[in-house]
């Protein structure tokens, strides 16, 4: 059945158009003046100089966490990697010289290229080890190996990028106030 | 000077041709800034030139962007589609050029210097290239040439999307002649006279065109736009059906050609309209009532003789009233370094140097023009040369002919650039007519209105006079 679309019942200052005219040419000025004079803040920016602030929970390129001697805090469980739905993460675990710890990666890759940025991995993760809040969404290369990215290059990031409030980190096995949580956990005062 | 119309007649078309080719690049500028500023983008600021020694990158507010497209469409392959007709290929962009670069050749600049040299007569130089007395006829055979520009391309193009362009441009070009020929035809009743020298000089001790025939002011603006191919008659080249009309084939340097025709014609459409309708090169819209004169209150029409008896006054205003744009120019500069320096961006240190040198320049300038103006005002008038009378005027040594006639080519190139600012404000404004509603418009519409606006003024004159 067809669809029949009325007409718009316009008034005779609308049929006369010159008025609409009129009007639009008055909006459009408006807008020049506003921008020329510097009153408005553009939606756009010009991109490559100015970058837009993504959010921190943004998921963005990974980053590995570290113990304070700067050690990473991963204790290679395969719990993020058994989660990746791309099968991205690929890591070799050996034994760790400290017995607590079991074990540590000898090598842990990301490959950035099969990776769907889901951050399951940051949820799978039972010591907070990986994390996706870098806030680098754009990452280039000129061949696929530059995208397979190694503990190195994961651990490479400086502690002034982030928020110095975090106490989830601070609790975090190898964190500064891990001590200080255990005891709360023991206790029964953990929150 | 003995041979002075000589030499003047010699620089007349060289200044007047440069000049229109220097004020293009300003307008395609404009075009760009124009629609940045109207759509909240921040517009062109990509193409610079590093300069070494400074370690500076002049931007210029995109005036680079001419210089890199006119590098781009020079040095590309000038490309020939090998299932056009060559020969009428490679004339047609030439066409539209042509014509456009012929029209300004009786158009008046200025007044009619008059001067004596020592020992010689009386020489009146006048301020059109061609001082023809068929002025408006000859503007408007020449510019009808040009529509040839756009079918001959579309022809030879021998593709269906430029045909379909040619046709449409032709169609409506021709469409839209008759009702600017009808719309302008009131006023030429109301002057009585063909030549654009006497249409200007019956508006200075009249009133403006715009006054007098508003309605035909606003029938020839609307036929103007048509004629120029400009939003929101654009349909020759409508991107959104025809790829881009008649120049889809053309590349390189003659669809630069193409380009430059479009903005001289822009150029020379807002000439014609303030020339016709917002007085060309007179000063006020009409006479102005001076209330303390010796019989009472006197009109005062403020023609060439008044500027020249007020030439201190009028070019020291000119060039405060400069002087105070050059000053706004530069405190908007510092606003928007201002704005910027406050950005997080990683190319702020040469953005902010660019700014600065240009609020600064302005500034400078400012002051100059200011300064100069207000020497022009402590000179006062000139003194006429004595005994000397053309016209019931007094003449006046050439030095103030010539000043006079400067500051006469002020006042139209900045009406000119006041109606050039409305071809771009409307393109920016108004979404593209779709084509049966332009032919409904121009013959069911603007015609009849037309004939009506000539019926009535012809009515009135007749009653009048």
């Amino acid at each position: 059945m067809a669809k029949i679309v009325p007409r718009p019942n316009l008034s005779f200052w609308e049929q006369v158009y010159f008025v609409e005219i009129f009007k639009g040419l008055v909006t459009t000025m408006g807008h020049a003046i506003r921008n020329i004079t510097g009153q408005t803040k553009f939606p756009t920016v010009s991109y490559p100089e100015v970058q837009y602030d993504l959010p921190r929970d943004y998921r963005a390129r990974h980053r590995l966490m570290k113990r304070p001697d700067g050690s990473p805090r991963c204790v290679a469980c395969f719990m993020c990697s058994t989660a990746c739905p791309a099968r991205c993460i690929n890591i070799v675990a050996e034994e760790a010289p400290d017995k607590h710890i079991e074990k540590r990666p000898v090598r842990f890759e990301i490959d950035l290229l099969l990776c769907v940025f889901c951050g399951y991995c940051v949820e799978a993760c039972p010591c907070d080890a990986i994390r996706m809040d870098t806030k680098q969404a754009v990452m280039a290369g000129d061949n696929r190996a530059d995208f397979v990215v190694n503990k190195e290059s994961l651990m490479e990031w400086k502690p002034t990028d982030y928020p110095a409030d975090d106490t989830q980190s601070q609790k975090a096995p190898g964190g500064s106030l891990h001590a200080q949580a255990l005891d709360e956990f023991k206790s029964g005062t953990y929150h | 000077m003995q041979n002075f119309d000589i030499i003047l007649t010699i620089l007349k078309p060289l200044l007047i041709f440069g000049l229109l080719f220097q004020i293009l690049p300003l307008l395609v500028l404009a075009e760009r800034r124009g629609a940045a500023i109207i759509q909240d983008r921040p517009g062109p600021n990509r193409a610079y030139i590093a300069i070494p020694g400074l370690n500076l990158k002049l931007r210029g507010f995109g005036m680079i962007f001419n210089l890199t497209d006119a590098v781009k469409l020079l040095f590309k392959e000038s490309f020939t589609a090998p299932f056009a007709h060559k020969w009428w290929y490679i004339l047609a962009p030439a066409i539209p050029v042509v014509t456009a670069i012929l029209t300004p050749a009786v158009l008046p600049w200025f007044a009619p210097i008059v001067h004596k040299p020592d020992g010689g007569a009386l020489q009146v130089v006048s301020g059109q290239i061609f001082d023809a007395n068929v002025g408006l006829l000859l503007l408007f055979a020449i510019g009808s040439l040009s529509v040839y520009g756009v079918v001959l391309g579309s022809w030879a193009s021998n593709s269906k999307y430029s045909l379909l362009g040619g046709l449409r441009a032709s169609a409506m070009m021709i469409s839209y002649e008759v009702s600017m020929g009808l719309s302008v035809l009131g006023l030429i009743l109301l002057v009585g006279d063909f030549s654009l020298t006497r249409i200007v000089e019956w508006q200075t001790t009249h009133a403006w065109g715009i006054l007098v025939q508003p309605i035909g002011f606003f029938l020839f603006l609307t036929s103007m736009f048509a004629e120029c191919n400009r939003n929101p008659f654009d349909v020759a080249e409508g991107e959104s059906e025809l790829v881009a009309g008649f120049h889809t084939e053309f590349a390189s340097s003659k669809f630069m050609l193409f380009m430059t025709a479009e903005y001289l014609h822009v150029l020379l459409a807002s000439v014609l309209i303030s020339t016709l309708y917002l007085g060309g090169y007179s000063l006020a819209p009409f006479p102005l009532p001076n209330p303390f004169g010796a019989q009472g209150v006197e009109w005062v029409v403020l023609d060439t003789a008044w500027i020249q008896a007020h030439l201190g006054l009028v070019g020291g205003i000119m060039l405060i009233i400069g002087g105070g744009v050059l000053l706004l120019l530069s405190h908007l500069v510092s606003v928007h370094k201002r704005a910027y320096a406050a950005t997080t961006a990683t190319d702020k240190a040469d953005r902010v140097k660019e700014f600065s040198l240009f609020s600064g320049a302005f500034m400078f300038l400012a002051f100059l023009s200011v300064a100069g103006g207000a020497f022009a005002i402590a000179c006062g008038a000139p003194t006429p040369l004595s005994g000397v009378i053309h016209e019931a005027k007094p003449v006046y040594p050439l030095w103030v002919g010539i000043v006079t006639a400067v500051i006469q080519l002020h006042i139209v190139l900045g009406k000119t650039l006041a109606v050039a600012w409305l071809f771009i404000w409307v393109r920016w404004t108004l979404p593209r007519f779709r084509y049966d509603q332009i032919m409904a418009l121009g013959w069911k519409i603007m015609i009849n209105i037309a004939l009506v606006n000539l019926l009535v003024t012809a009515l009135i004159a007749k009653l009048i006079k």
